[in-house]
């Protein structure tokens, strides 16, 4: 990091204040640790708190950083709690704190807004597999972060059912359907609707048990939808929404399926991803 | 009575957008002054809030008021987060830009939280500078805001107040005087707020913000979430009498009472604006 040579000309330059300050605020332990830590020491060695800080009437130079430090941290509490109610709902109040503690270590926040602190929760607990209940968790809050995405996306405009129906057939395999952009698709290795609900509801929530499940998070007249689907729809819905021109994917689907009611099951499919407005437009390939 | 430096407006009376209060502004149309927006809450999203910032600055006027500057900062000036500000300020035609004097992270973090500077000759000659480049950036004045704080720094050369002052001053920019900041910090470190609102230059207030606070017996936090106090109000009615009638916000942030309840509020600074007025007349 450059300095600026002109901040140099007090005891106390004014870079090395603020990193040290940040040095305390964001440190895991309690003030005091804080304080004697490495980390902070470096900042201003061989400087007693009381050179920098001063005491007021009532409080001690320690006291008065620490609101400082104890704010930092519940101030981030509140921000995550907002976007994974459900992960605090489950892990309950003291451990969700464990938990915002260790994801700031690795995630602090880089960005002007409070909105993106919540972007690496899932990917936390793939970097730390170790933990309890870390492949649940990491499938509950990338649902959660999901719903949160769905939320922030741009509206976009519905494919009417009569835009679908009038592609002649044999236009199908030059057809694409372009999703809404709130679209996402997760495949989960553990259900969590369930949980969810729970949550939801007040209700205890149900342990955690595995199993594939496949979720579609759509947001339509800026409400945010959730869906649990079958592994093969997801899969239609996965292909339509990658790209792949329509007769392609209705007919990859329509291989996989065992059984005389393929057809009409992935026509229900079709027609339920049309009528829930997961799909903005129909583009033609080669036009 | 006296203008602002830039002629900017007396709006009246107004509260911060919150997003419980969504349904109730976009379906009953209150009747308020402006609506001061959260700016961070509006730059990256193109949801619910950015329709419904998009409705009210239809029929409103808004204010910007934003958190994340980092004026104080020794870390560089981000310019694609002012390209963003200077973009939301065009689309929502607002009336001014706002933050606070105070720095928020370094070394590429944000602490999401309005840290104290010392008040030093070169912490002074720092803001000065970065506040001339934000004003180029944004091609209009910056309105900072006096920021609670929770502690002072031993080798602060001068109060907060000449701070200011001289900073509004050499940077030519606006001053939002936060009345309830004012009393918080005059309590937590022991000064007379009264001196402070007195002597800041009423030329530069553009507007005034009062706010609930919570007061924990050793010191008082500046948490947004209740009534103002009386001894508030009364500093209020001071910057009134020296400075003249400038738009006013209610700040309450957390623990967000119905709407009704926040306007009824903001309303009880009409008393103290009408005696003014009554005066200067």
């Amino acid at each position: 990091m450059r300095r600026d040579p002109n901040l140099r000309t007090t005891a106390f330059p004014l870079d090395v204040v603020e990193r040290w300050m940040q040095a305390v605020i964001v440190h895991p332990g309690d003030v005091q640790e804080a304080l004697a830590s490495e980390e902070v020491s470096r900042e201003m060695p061989s400087v007693r708190l009381e050179d920098l800080v001063k005491p007021s009437g009532t409080l001690t130079a320690q006291e008065r950083i620490g609101i400082y430090h104890e704010m930092y941290l519940l101030r981030m509490e509140e921000a995550l709690a907002t976007d994974y109610p459900v992960t605090k709902y489950l892990l309950g109040e003291e451990a969700f704190w464990a938990l915002v503690k260790d994801y700031l270590q690795r995630y602090p926040s880089r960005s002007y807004t409070l909105n993106r602190l919540r972007d690496h929760l899932p990917q936390f607990y793939l970097d730390e597999p170790e933990r309890a209940g870390a492949a649940f968790l990491h499938d509950l809050t990338s649902a959660e972060l999901a719903l949160a995405q769905a939320y922030e996306e741009a509206e976009s405009p519905v494919l009417a059912a009569e835009a679908v129906l009038s592609v002649p057939a044999a236009a199908w395999p030059q057809a694409r359907l372009v999703p809404v952009a709130s679209l996402r698709l997760l495949a989960l290795r553990h259900p969590v609707l369930r949980h969810m609900e729970a949550c939801r509801l007040g209700l205890p929530c149900p342990k955690p048990k595995r199993g594939g499940s496949w979720l579609a998070v759509w947001r339509r007249d800026y409400t945010v939808y959730r869906r649990e689907l079958s592994r093969t729809e997801h899969r239609l819905l996965q292909l339509l929404a990658g790209g792949l021109p329509l007769g392609q994917a209705l007919a990859e689907v329509a291989a996989s399926l065992n059984g005389s009611d393929g057809p009409k099951r992935i026509h229900a499919w079709f027609r339920a991803f049309v009528a829930e407005g997961l799909f903005s437009r129909i583009e033609m390939q080669g036009s | 009575m006296s203008a602002n430096r830039w002629g900017f407006p007396d709006l009246g009376l107004g509260v911060g957008l919150r997003s419980t209060h969504f349904a109730h502004i976009l379906s009953e149309r209150p009747e308020v002054g402006f609506f001061e927006v959260l700016t961070e809450n509006y730059l990256d999203t193109e949801g619910l809030p950015l329709y419904v910032l998009d409705q009210v600055a239809e029929r409103y006027p808004v204010i910007m008021h934003g958190v994340s500057l980092s004026i104080g900062s020794i870390d560089p000036l981000d310019f694609s987060y002012l390209a963003k500000v200077k973009a939301l300020a065009a689309r929502t035609k607002a009336r001014w830009i706002s933050d606070h004097l105070c720095w928020t992270g370094v070394l590429g973090r944000n602490t999401h939280d309005l840290l104290p500077i010392p008040y030093t000759e070169e912490t002074l000659r720092h803001v000065t500078e970065r506040i001339r480049v934000v004003q180029d950036a944004l091609e209009r004045p910056l309105v900072l805001e006096n920021a609670s704080t929770y502690l002072e720094f031993v080798p602060s050369q001068m109060s907060e107040w000449e701070f200011i002052a001289r900073m509004a001053e050499e940077a030519d920019c606006g001053l939002l005087l936060d009345v309830n900041n004012v009393y918080v910090s005059a309590f937590n470190h022991g000064f007379d707020a009264e001196a402070y609102v007195d002597a800041i230059p009423g030329e530069r207030v553009c507007h005034i913000h009062v706010a609930g606070h919570t007061h924990k017996g050793t010191h008082i936090l500046d948490t947004h979430s209740d009534h103002v106090v009386d001894p508030v109000w009364a500093l209020y009615g001071r910057a009134l009498r020296r400075i003249g009638l400038r738009s006013t916000l209610l700040e309450w942030d957390a623990d967000i009472p119905p709407f009704e309840v926040m306007h009824a509020e903001v309303l009880k600074a009409k008393a103290w604006r009408d005696r003014e007025a009554a005066r200067a007349a």
